[in-house]
């Protein structure tokens, strides 16, 4: 266990943190509110669009808490120095990456919460599947992209290269996925290529179990691509941790990561019809 | 021995910052490694904390080895880097838990508050404790997990002479609680009055060793008397004696002497021979600045002007 020794401290230090900066309040709870408020206005008027769009909305804020939540502040605690004095005391990797992560967790929790609650409040918006379902979809959602944050973060030389790379993620993987707009609104081609986009699995599983009411056994294949997602994530920042910005990062072990994470978006892309994934979210 | 290193080298691309260091250094006291910037402090003990990895030679620190028992040796060592930023928007008690939490063992953050006096600042968030303040926190959370040896960066630097006095009281309570104490500092003063071995460092090489004492006794330099007495004195029997004139000042005769103790025994009979009585007598040993600056020769005048602007 020594290995996780001070896992609870440093993740509560940084929830304390998180609520405690103005500007991490902002982008943790109200910029997730002005997405809501946007779909709200846009698709929301229309019932049938209305339902269509939460599980966009969702997948949106838990992309943009670990891309520009996680990653930013990985890059920052080391461009800043602070991991280099942990790195001075016995603190493990495995935990700085862990309690980063179990922070963004929780706070994309709050903000799925918050979107949720004040949906259903302003605009009477209600999921039609499993409230239950929905969560535990929700959670194996974070728990596979905050990984895949913690590893820019990790690649990121620093707070200049940061933003590039993570914007260079962001916009594919909520304007690509289905998340933003409706696959149906997309052509054909693009909807096949959607399928190389790991957060299309997670639009397709909210969509199945808050839409179509899906139960787990009809959500197997997106769920199993995103539990592969966590692993691929979990692994590629166990490769990539650096402590200091004067690190180098290893070219090749990076080359191979990104080539094995891309491998994994082809063959799940190729086994999709075999899950019955073919039909894009938004044409049910 | 609690430090022992032999042949180290770094280099850093083409610059060589360290330049096959031997060192030894036994339990208990505090050690002092001065030298001007780009001496090789840092690098040195970087690498004795195993944050650095050195090009060449070997190291052993509490017998063990940075480079591979790193997660031993951090159990067992204390440490200030020379910049400690610290997680935002936590307060001083809170970062004490935390850092505490790293450490199979630790003491509470109560001890810690005391021992650097910051009793008053534990519901404080860091970052908006004043410079000496931080400082003292910072050793504090070096200390939190009672290490047996302590190596601190330049915890001084940009400090006023208040805030420094406190981190010397500091310093010296480690010396008395038995702990090893490694320090670098550019403060030829604090070294002269801090530490029980002083090591000199110049373009990452070992200059000069040993207590302030024998460093000073070691000086080419020369000592400086002044002498007053109630007449007229006839200096022929000291200037036999090999002392060399510097004239008059303030009423005082002034002389040069490579050897104090003849001088003052040559002082002792001419004032007998000539009938004087002495009104005053001054004698001024070369310090540890002044062994200093002759080791150092020309790397330190860039170093001497950062210092009185007072910016690290």
């Amino acid at each position: 266990m020594s290995r996780l020794r001070g896992l609870g401290p440093l993740t509560r230090a940084g929830l304390l943190q998180a609520f405690r900066s103005p500007t991490s309040l902002f982008w943790n709870l109200l910029f997730p509110l002005t997405w809501l408020f946007l779909f709200g206005l846009i698709f929301f008027r229309d019932t049938g669009d209305k339902v269509l769009m939460m599980p966009g909305l969702f997948t949106i804020t838990i992309m943009s808490g670990a891309f520009f939540g996680v990653s930013y502040l990985m890059v920052n605690e080391r461009e800043s120095g602070i991991l280099r004095r942990y790195r001075a005391t016995p603190v493990s990797p495995t935990t700085i990456v862990l309690a980063n992560g179990i922070r963004a967790i929780v706070t994309m929790s709050l903000a799925i919460t918050t979107q949720a609650t004040v949906g259903w409040l302003v605009f009477r918006y209600q999921v039609d599947g499993s409230l239950l379902l929905t969560v535990l979809v929700l959670l194996i959602g974070a728990a596979a992209f905050v990984p895949l944050g913690l590893f820019v973060g990790s690649v990121a030389q620093d707070m200049r290269s940061a933003p590039a790379i993570t914007n260079l993620l962001f916009f594919p993987l909520i304007f690509g996925s289905g998340a933003a707009l409706p696959a149906s609104m997309l052509p054909g081609w693009a909807q096949t290529a959607s399928r190389l986009i790991p957060s299309s699995y997670l639009v397709e599983a909210l969509h199945g179990v808050m839409v179509r009411g899906y139960g787990l056994a009809q959500l197997a294949g997106p769920v199993a691509v995103l539990f592969v997602t966590m692993g691929v994530g979990i692994w590629a920042n166990g490769r990539l941790f650096r402590w200091e910005s004067s690190e180098p990062i290893d070219r090749r072990k990076l080359l191979v990561t990104v080539a094995v994470i891309a491998a994994v978006y082809v063959v799940a892309a190729l086994v999709a019809p075999a899950f019955q994934m073919t039909d894009a979210p938004g044409r049910g | 021995m609690v430090i022992r290193t032999a042949g180290l080298r770094k280099e850093y691309g083409s610059t060589v910052a360290l330049h096959g260091v031997d060192l030894d250094i036994d339990s208990g006291g505090v050690v002092g490694i001065l030298g001007p910037n780009g001496a090789g402090k840092t690098t040195l003990v970087e690498i004795l904390e195993g944050l650095r990895q050195p090009t060449s030679g070997s190291v052993s620190v509490l017998g063990l080895d940075p480079a591979t028992q790193s997660r031993e040796l951090k159990e067992r060592l204390g440490v200030q880097l020379q910049t400690t930023p610290l997680p935002r928007d936590l307060t001083v008690r809170e970062l004490l838990q935390l850092f505490a939490s790293f450490y199979e063992s630790a003491r509470s953050p109560e001890a810690i508050l005391e021992q650097v006096d910051l009793e008053g600042a534990a519901g404080q968030k860091a970052n908006t404790l004043s410079g000496g303040e931080k400082q003292r926190l910072v050793v504090g959370i070096a200390l939190i997990h009672d290490p047996e040896l302590v190596m601190l960066d330049e915890p001084t630097t940009g400090l006023d002479p208040k805030a420094r006095r406190d981190l010397h009281q500091v310093v010296r309570e480690l010396r008395e609680q038995g702990r090893t104490t490694l320090l670098t500092t550019h403060y030829i003063e604090e070294a002269e009055h801090l530490c029980d071995r002083v090591i000199m460092l110049r373009r990452g090489e070992i200059v000069a060793d040993g207590t302030p004492f024998d460093l000073v006794g070691q000086s080419k330099e020369s000592s400086t008397i002044w002498i007053q007495v109630d007449g007229t004195m006839d200096p022929a029997p000291m200037l036999a004696a090999g002392v060399e004139p510097l004239g008059e000042q303030g009423g005082h005769h002034k002389f040069s002497t490579a050897d104090p103790t003849a001088t003052i025994l040559a002082l002792g009979d001419m004032l007998r021979s000539q009938c004087l009585r002495l009104i005053d007598l001054r004698l001024k040993r070369p310090t540890l600045e002044d062994v200093y600056l002759e080791l150092m020769g020309s790397d330190v005048n860039e170093e001497e002007e950062e210092v009185t602007e007072g910016s690290p």
